[in-house]
């Protein structure tokens, strides 16, 4: 039997793992900051707001999952979704704190 | 609604005898290229005018969704008997293009 | 990088689609099941009978038992009978009766008195399933949502992956190996896209609140209950006056919601403090009426005076949003023809993944055609291939069975039912272990074939209800069971003779399969 499958170098697996948990975890961290943000700052109703940031969250969880494997390494697929995450969470931050000061 | 059905389905076989490929495959001969357009411009625009009829006798929300159903139940009908029954198919096509408005004008 | 992208995109939907295709397999299967539950429960209990419809005889009926028999309970359900739905169904809180405080039954219209019907869940089962994966809750839930994702995930890759979806939008091209496999799958996604897009992303939509929780908290704050409370315009319940005061005839309530909106068919009534000066009545229009949920499509009236005391709050935008999707996931709103074709379409869905997981295997058996046996994480795809695919289907007919043979007093019987699918399903795993898969494949095929096909012939040994009688009768959903059961089995019957029949492929050009030609799925391996 040739090396085919049990073949892989470990750093593969590494990449794909860390790939893997940046999509599951990161992902669910910027999906969540997005439907927080859009709940916070949406000039709707405080229930509508909320509802539309609920719709809105798998747009991102997926894009998120789409770039962690697109992008050209498992370091470049973290920081895309740690760094809008970020962003997003400090936008939250600001508008949290402008509705109950 | 089985007119407007029939009406889309003749619109997406339009559609299909609209490519090159299908349209030799399924009737024997090349195409002019003014034919093509032709069919083109056909299969749209009986899908808009059995969306149209569809909205306006079922309302937007059922309307659409109907649509959408028959729709997709057709052009699977089409795709996956093709390769069985081409000729069937396109006969059924044929009649669909004249009992289509005709069902969707006139019945209920 | 236009090429890396697409094939990265044909990586993560192969191997997304692997590891969850066995349970997203099962949740569509019995997710298809569930737009016939009602159905299903009807043959389930052939005891309920139905009766001409006569909404306003039914709410006699029902508040007639529950005045008798429920008078001390703060709190009476009713959901009336429908074209799908044969029993009215009365229920109550009551702390001493029933599981988790509340007592159900089915009553006969003609009768008033409830009808002793077989203990199952029938069509309920594959429902909760569906969604519950009988898991402990929430775990399964989660887990089902998930998977929904995932299935979101995967058409959207897919559709980034097939790079010819508009010039082989018509193409299917059967005879032709794995070729036709995958014309089979890309046809009956693209073909079939609209609905597979709506069901995954609405599923997500369903349970939102749960797996997206932090809009809803960092909005509310510790006051989540009144995001909900907003959402569905809920009055806070009534306080109890403690004065004794008759409950106004329902009918005379149904009577105004006929003016108010002419034509409405009604789903439930709810009755808080009967027979209290503070009775509150919500007439709750059925789901069957619009294609959305409508909150605003529901009446309170006073119990005791009779007044309309308010209607549901009109919906916002995003509101019909969201329940467009979920009114559109569950299809309440589907008359019979529509209703055929949901089926269908989750049928087509069910086969894009199995389709998909045959072909994963079926790919990288071509590579080890020559060899004795399977390197082990491939035989481990095929038994789970098999086991999730025709196991599944053997536990369905083993439900159906288990139904019509536990005899009707025994204790547990339905939960009985539900054992005999999970040991069909179990032997079902351990069978595709002990066999060569093709082999595994034809026997399990074979014997649900038979299971399905002498459904009716059961049914109507069983219990009298057999075709002879319900189609003479005109009880079209006995019927149905019976006639779908039999087109099961005789599909199965074709699909295991194509594989008890056929001798073992061999790998025909090897070296074309090792080429690798440049395939919109080529993945690295």
């Amino acid at each position: 039997m040739t090396r085919k499958t049990a073949g892989l170098p470990l750093s593969y697996r590494l990449a794909v793992a860390s790939r893997s948990l940046a999509a599951l975890l990161g992902g669910y961290l910027l999906a969540s900051l997005a439907s927080v943000c859009i709940a916070l700052v949406a000039p709707l109703p405080q229930v509508d707001a909320t509802l539309t940031g609920l719709l809105l969250s798998f747009v991102f969880y997926l894009l998120a999952f789409i770039w962690c494997f697109a992008c050209r390494s498992a370091w470049r697929a973290w920081l895309g979704v740690l760094a809008p995450s970020l962003l997003l969470g400090l936008i939250s931050a600001i508008a949290y704190w402008m509705k109950n000061p | 609604m089985l007119g407007i059905a029939l009406m889309a389905f003749a619109g997406f076989v339009a559609l299909c005898l609209a490519m090159e490929k299908h349209f030799s495959d399924l009737l024997g001969r090349k195409p002019r290229p003014g034919q093509l357009r032709l069919l083109r411009a056909a299969g749209w625009l009986l899908l808009l005018v059995s969306l149209m009829l569809g909205v306006n006798l079922r309302g937007w929300a059922h309307g659409l969704v109907e649509w959408t159903a028959v729709v997709m139940a057709g052009v699977t009908l089409w795709v996956f008997g093709l390769p069985y029954q081409p000729r069937l198919l396109l006969g059924l096509a044929a009649a669909s293009l004249v009992l289509g408005p005709l069902l969707a004008v006139f019945a209920v | 990088m236009k090429e890396g992208f697409r094939q990265a995109m044909a990586w993560l939907h192969t191997w997304t689609g692997l590891i969850f295709g066995w349970l997203l397999f099962a949740i569509f299967l019995t997710g298809t099941l569930s737009y016939f539950k009602e159905e299903i429960t009807h043959w389930s209990q052939p005891e309920v009978r139905s009766h001409a419809l006569d909404p306003v005889h039914s709410l006699e009926v029902a508040q007639r038992y529950l005045q008798d028999n429920a008078g001390h309970s703060g709190t009476w359900f009713i959901r009336m009978p429908n074209e799908r739905e044969a029993a009215l169904s009365v229920g109550y809180r009551d702390a001493k009766g029933g599981p988790r405080g509340f007592v159900s039954k089915n009553l006969d219209t003609q009768t008033g008195q409830p009808v002793e019907a077989r203990d199952s869940r029938g069509g309920e089962f594959f429902y909760r399933f569906h969604f519950q994966l009988q898991m402990p809750y929430p775990f399964g839930r989660w887990l089902s949502t998930f998977c929904a994702f995932i299935m979101l995930l995967g058409l959207v890759t897919g559709i980034i992956t097939h790079k010819k979806i508009f010039k082989e939008f018509f193409t299917f091209r059967p005879g032709k190996g794995q070729r036709s496999w995958l014309d089979g799958h890309n046809a009956i996604g693209v073909l079939v896209l609209p609905f597979h897009l709506m069901i995954s992303y609405s599923s997500l939509v369903l349970f939102m609140y749960m797996v997206m929780p932090a809009g809803i908290m960092a909005s509310y704050g510790n006051d989540t209950d009144k995001y909900f409370n907003d959402l569905f315009g809920r009055n806070d319940a009534p306080k109890v006056a403690n004065v004794a005061t008759p409950l106004v005839p329902l009918p005379s309530l149904y009577a105004q919601v006929q003016a108010l909106q002419p034509g409405a068919r009604i789903g439930n009534i709810q009755v808080q403090n009967p027979g209290d000066s503070n009775a509150r009545v919500t007439f709750t229009q059925s789901a069957a009426d619009h294609v959305a949920y409508r909150r605003s499509a529901n009446w309170t009236f006073d119990g005791a005076s009779g007044a309309l005391l308010s209607q549901g709050k009109p919906e916002s935008g995003a509101m019909m949003t969201a329940f467009s999707f979920a009114g559109l996931h569950m299809g309440n709103f589907a008359g019979p023809w529509l209703r055929w074709l949901y089926f269908f379409f989750g049928v087509s869905g069910t086969a894009v993944i199995g389709t998909g997981l045959v072909m994963w295997l079926g790919k990288r058996q071509l590579k080890h055609a020559k060899s004795e046996r399977l390197p082990g994480e491939l035989r481990l795809v095929e038994v789970l291939n098999i086991a999730s695919m025709s196991g599944l289907l053997l536990a369905v007919a083993g439900f159906f069975w288990a139904n019509r043979l536990i005899p009707m007093g025994v204790e547990g019987r339905a939960d009985w039912e539900i054992n005999t699918f999970f040991i069909a399903w179990g032997l079902s795993l351990v069978h595709a272990v002990l066999r060569s898969g093709r082999r595994a494949w034809g026997e399990q095929l074979a014997l649900g074939a038979l299971a399905f096909a002498l459904l009716p012939l059961l049914n109507g040994l069983a219990t009298g209800q057999g075709l002879n009688h319900s189609v003479r009768v005109g009880d079209w959903a006995m019927a149905g069971f019976d006639l779908t059961a039999l087109g099961t089995g005789l599909f199965l019957a074709w699909l295991a003779g194509k594989m008890l029949r056929r001798p073992k492929p061999v790998a025909k050009r090897p070296s074309r399969a090792a080429k690798k030609p440049s395939t919109e799925t080529a993945e690295a391996s």
